[in-house]
């Protein structure tokens, strides 16, 4: 018969031994996701280099002579011309021509007011040097979100103080 | 133990005989015990081994990631951040004959079929030279520079005594282009000739190495200055070509090109030869693109009060030289016609009135009298004579002869001159919006006013017609000097500048372009002079970078003329171009006075 003290021993010991295990068992853990971690980085130096060999092999064969070359050569590029410049919407408005007597009157085509967040679906024109939109009548901030009802039926339907009738159009048209 | 009691006890035969098997248990048991233990402490001394590599020792030494990425030499990238130079693992093909060790033939191909080989890899490499190099037996690098896909057909070739070590080379992604701004980096890992020499310590600098460089050239503008400069050059069959794009208002270099160049990925003597740069390291009688600022020196002083005086044009004697035209400019002239038509004669009266102190001094300002100021380490010292300047000095200086200075020193003057009248350094680092160099006030901002006109006349009516980019508003001066040789100057060897800015309405950038000895030829209808050759590669040149510059063409736009353009009125020039005007428009005069040309 084992006595309660000596069993308290044996439990004391087997408790310690668990402990010890389970923090071995652990220790080796945290060391192979440390191993892990290291081949990881190995891996992403290798593709940084890799990637910088094929940049730097871009760049050179891209370079600014070689596109010289081409431009002139192959496609015949020359520096644009003054009249080939828009400085706004006024200047791009005198290319339209004065409507000729006798022509069509030109069809409008009907339009529901948008809410705000909606006006602009299309993506800013963004210059490829200046990496942000210059156009100021471009909302600024996230891109809209599609709503819910966004189907002609829908809008219709939810705002019917809205609607545009298109009589004149069918006059125009004709 | 009984066994043993008894065996002394009873001494027979038999007894003998279990003694002895007791003894041979014993001893095997024993060696059972020997083994047996040895194999435990083997087990012990791996299994601490074991628990000591999984606990107690670190992993193998850690890098961290940054370490790892960090280059061994700081990348230089343009304005834009274009990569203009970067570290780069390249692999070498190096010769060892000793590579088999066994002291007999160092290939296993005979030589002459190894060398063929390599030329079909290398065709640039000659076949003879590499034979008897592989005969040699002599160790060393038969090429600095091998592709990652030559390597692999060097590989291929199935020689050990081939070996691609692989080295750390500097990569030039442009080549030759910018070269004398980048320079190399020779064999002991440090820069020379440009930025890799001036910016040495930064790019080794482990803290800052990690972060590229920024200059402030645009590898497109490079690019474009450079193409033209060569074709110009070789059109007119130049000894050499200069160029400079220059902010107007920072002093940032844009574009910086000497011809003929050097490659840096690859230096040999013909390279080597080509390394001296002609923008900041050789100094030039820059001739007439001084006049403006004598004018402009004149002007600020208060000696030229009135635009329209008229100054006789006959040539000058003074102390036994003759100060004359290149042609009979008719009796007199006033100041935009002096400048329109490049007269000597009018400069020289011009600088007699202003006189030589004065002149020094505004040319101290413009930062004459030193060295150019700028990063790199090949800077000339103008040839400027010290103490006062004798009268035909003063003279002869007011039209650029008798001081030499670099093209960059013209650049930054004509800066000033047009951007209200600040000079600042030039510098090839990037400057952040708003941190330009202070600079000091060489001119008053009227006279800058007054200068922009008159340099935009010189493009409109002048000898810089050439360069008037239509819609670009170019303005500037044009110069032809004599380069001076033995005992005096000769001839037939010119230095061709044209200096200039643009747009003048609102001028932003400086452009100088230099031909060093143009001939005449068919492309410049056999003339030498700046008008036929340097004029038309800034003509050619900036609408080529306008756009990239931000500046657009707009024919409606211009520097308003109109009370200067009286002063020109009976210009055979102007008659023909308002005959000109008068036969497609109408009326030439109405749209120019409003100021709208």
């Amino acid at each position: 018969m084992i006595r309660a003290s000596s069993l308290r021993k044996i439990g004391w010991a087997a408790m310690l031994l668990t402990c010890t295990a389970l923090y071995l068992a652990l220790h080796l853990k945290v060391n192979s996701v440390k191993s892990d971690v290291r081949l990881s980085e190995r891996r992403i130096v290798a593709l940084e280099k890799q990637n910088m060999l094929l940049e730097t092999e871009f760049e050179t064969r891209s370079n600014q002579r070689q596109l010289a070359a081409w431009n002139d050569v192959d496609f015949g590029y020359h520096a644009p011309r003054a009249d080939q410049f828009l400085e706004g919407e006024r200047q791009l408005a005198q290319f339209g021509t004065p409507r000729e007597a006798g022509a069509p009157a030109p069809i409008t085509v009907a339009s529901a007011a948008m809410p705000e967040d909606q006006k602009s679906s299309f993506s800013a024109l963004v210059p490829p040097l200046a990496s942000r939109a210059v156009a100021a009548e471009i909302p600024k901030g996230e891109a809209p979100r599609p709503r819910r009802g966004d189907i002609l039926s829908a809008r219709l339907e939810r705002r019917p103080a809205e609607r545009v009738t298109i009589e004149g159009a069918h006059e125009g048209g004709k | 133990m009984n066994a043993l009691t008894i065996s002394t006890a009873i001494s027979s035969g038999r007894v003998e005989l279990v003694n002895v098997r007791q003894r041979s248990l014993f001893t095997a048991r024993f060696r059972v015990l020997w083994v047996a233990g040895i194999f435990a402490l083997v087990a012990l001394v791996a299994l601490l081994r074991i628990a000591w590599l999984g606990v107690v020792q670190p992993g193998p030494q850690q890098t961290s990631l940054a370490d790892a990425l960090l280059p061994p030499r700081g990348e230089i990238v343009d304005r834009n951040g274009v990569p203009l130079a970067r570290a780069f693992p390249a692999y070498a093909l190096w010769y060892d004959p000793n590579a088999l060790g066994d002291g007999g033939s160092p290939l296993v191909k005979s030589p002459a079929e190894v060398a063929r080989e390599l030329v079909k890899i290398f065709p640039d490499m000659n076949e003879t030279e590499l034979r008897e190099r592989l005969a040699s037996r002599k160790a060393g690098y038969l090429r600095r520079r091998v592709l990652p896909e030559e390597a692999n057909e060097v590989h291929a070739i199935g020689e050990l005594a081939l070996e691609l070590p692989q080295e750390t080379g500097r990569q030039y992604p442009q080549g030759s282009m910018a070269a004398h701004v980048l320079g190399f980096v020779a064999a002991d890992g440090h820069g020379r000739v440009g930025m890799e020499a001036a910016l040495d310590k930064r790019l080794l600098d482990p803290l800052q190495r990690g972060k590229p460089a920024m200059l402030s050239l645009d590898a497109r503008v490079q690019g474009a200055l450079e193409d033209e400069l060569r074709r110009g050059m070789l059109s007119v069959d130049a000894k050499g070509a200069a160029g400079v794009v220059l902010d107007a208002y920072t002093g940032e270099v844009l574009a910086l090109a000497s011809l003929p160049e050097f490659d840096p990925n690859k230096i040999d003597a013909r390279g080597e030869k080509n390394m001296f740069n002609r923008v900041t390291n050789q100094v030039y009688e820059l001739g007439s693109t001084f006049k403006p600022l004598a004018f402009a020196s004149a002007i600020d002083n208060g000696v030229i009060t009135n635009l329209a005086h008229r100054y006789p044009a006959k040539p000058l004697h003074i102390s036994g030289f003759t100060i004359h035209d290149d042609e009979d400019l008719g009796t007199s002239l006033n100041i935009p016609e002096a400048l329109i038509h490049s007269s000597n004669i009018v400069t020289a009266q011009i600088a007699d009135e202003l006189g030589g102190k004065a002149l020094q001094r505004t040319l101290a300002a413009l930062g004459m009298d030193e060295r150019p100021s700028i990063e790199l380490p090949a800077r000339g010292m103008p040839i400027w004579q010290k103490g006062d300047w004798s009268r035909l000095r003063t003279m002869t200086i007011a039209y650029g002869h008798g001081l030499a200075v670099t093209p960059l020193h013209l650049a930054s003057a004509y800066a000033a001159l047009v951007n209200g009248g600040i000079w600042r350094p030039a510098t090839l680092l990037k400057v952040a919006p708003g941190h330009a160099a202070k600079g000091r006030r060489v001119f008053k901002a009227s006279t800058s006013a007054r200068m922009n006109q008159l340099l935009r006349m010189v493009a409109i009516y002048g000898t810089g017609r050439k360069a008037d980019a239509p819609g670009f508003r170019v303005g500037g001066k044009t110069g032809s000097a004599e380069k001076p040789g033995n005992g005096g100057y000769r001839h037939h060897a010119l230095i061709s500048t044209f200096a200039a800015a643009f747009p003048m309405d609102h001028p932003r950038y400086v452009v100088v372009a230099m031909l060093d000895e143009p001939k005449g030829t068919v492309a410049s209808s056999f003339q030498r002079t700046a008008a036929w050759n340097a004029a038309p590669i800034v003509g050619r040149l900036v609408p080529r970078i306008g756009p990239m510059l931000g500046v657009m063409p707009d024919d409606s736009r211009d520097i308003d003329i109109s009370d200067l353009k009286p002063l020109i009125a009976d210009d055979p020039v102007e008659k023909a171009d308002e005959a000109k005007d008068r036969g497609e428009t109408g009326s030439g005069d109405e749209a120019k006075a409003g100021g709208g040309r």
